[in-house]
């Protein structure tokens, strides 16, 4: 973004506002929502629990770091043997490997059932479809 | 990625629906994470969403026991970062954490660390 010289002060006022505007952004972006991450927080405290801001956004950059770091070694496993996509496979070996393999059966049993909703979904469009169709032959 | 419809649904339904985190988010974050990070699958994504999950839920639940060891019913960044510290897991976040902090991980030994999370 240029700003040429001889703009006014409230030009390159707004102009700096609008580069901030979008650093913010980028930053937002590097992190995981403080509202989601916060109830999630939430959720595994007694109810008399307070979790001040600075602890959300400690653990929102710890989040972020933790995504990297995974990533990173599933992302190495893959260059090693010479494929392009991370997969979920990989991401789960990567944690098994970092020394998060506690993890292993919850994540399992979640993507399974990600993959029934999928599968009922596309039923769902099916079934659909055929109604649709049956309805415009009559 | 399509995300509305069923799923906001169930994600108010609790626990077995899925996605508590935003997928097209934890996907850029990934990207981010160095050169070599092509393409990522559909469902890496959401590996990662159940699995940021139960590491701010392991990391939350171990900065509490600090905190109920000061007698302390507010959770501060502190108390995550003595957690960490504490964690052989969590080893990669100390660099993190400890940048201009008050907590001085020499100040606590692993014994010491120990009984504070075993109280």
């Amino acid at each position: 973004m240029t700003v040429e010289k001889n703009m006014d002060d409230n030009v390159i006022g707004r102009a700096a506002s609008s580069i901030n505007d979008e650093n913010f952004i980028k930053e937002q972006e590097r992190l995981l929502p403080i509202a989601n991450v916060g109830r999630i927080m939430k959720g595994i405290l007694p109810s008399n629990a307070k979790i001040s801001k600075d602890s959300k956004e400690t653990m929102q950059e710890c989040v972020s770091e933790f995504i990297s770091f995974v990533t990173s070694e599933a992302s190495d496993k893959c260059r090693k043997e010479r494929r392009k996509t991370v997969n979920g496979d990989d991401v789960c070996w990567a944690l098994e490997t970092l020394g998060f393999d506690d993890f292993a059966g919850p994540i399992r049993r979640y993507l399974h059932r990600y993959r029934e909703i999928e599968v009922d979904r596309a039923n769902q469009d099916r079934v659909r479809n055929i109604v649709d169709d049956d309805q415009r032959e009559a | 990625m399509r995300q509305a419809g069923v799923y906001s649904g169930m994600v108010s339904g609790g626990r077995t629906g899925p996605h508590l985190l935003p997928l097209a988010r934890i996907k850029k974050i990934m990207k981010k994470s160095g050169d070599n990070v092509k393409m990522i699958s559909g469902e890496a994504p959401i590996v990662f969403s159940k699995a940021c999950e139960l590491f701010i839920e392991e990391l939350t639940r171990r900065s509490w026991m600090v905190a109920m060891q000061g007698k302390r019913r507010t959770l501060h960044k502190d108390d995550v970062a003595t957690a960490i510290v504490a964690t052989d897991i969590f080893d990669f976040l100390v660099d993190l954490v400890s940048s201009g902090n008050s907590i001085n991980p020499l100040d606590f030994s692993p014994v010491e660390m120990e009984t504070v999370l075993e109280s």
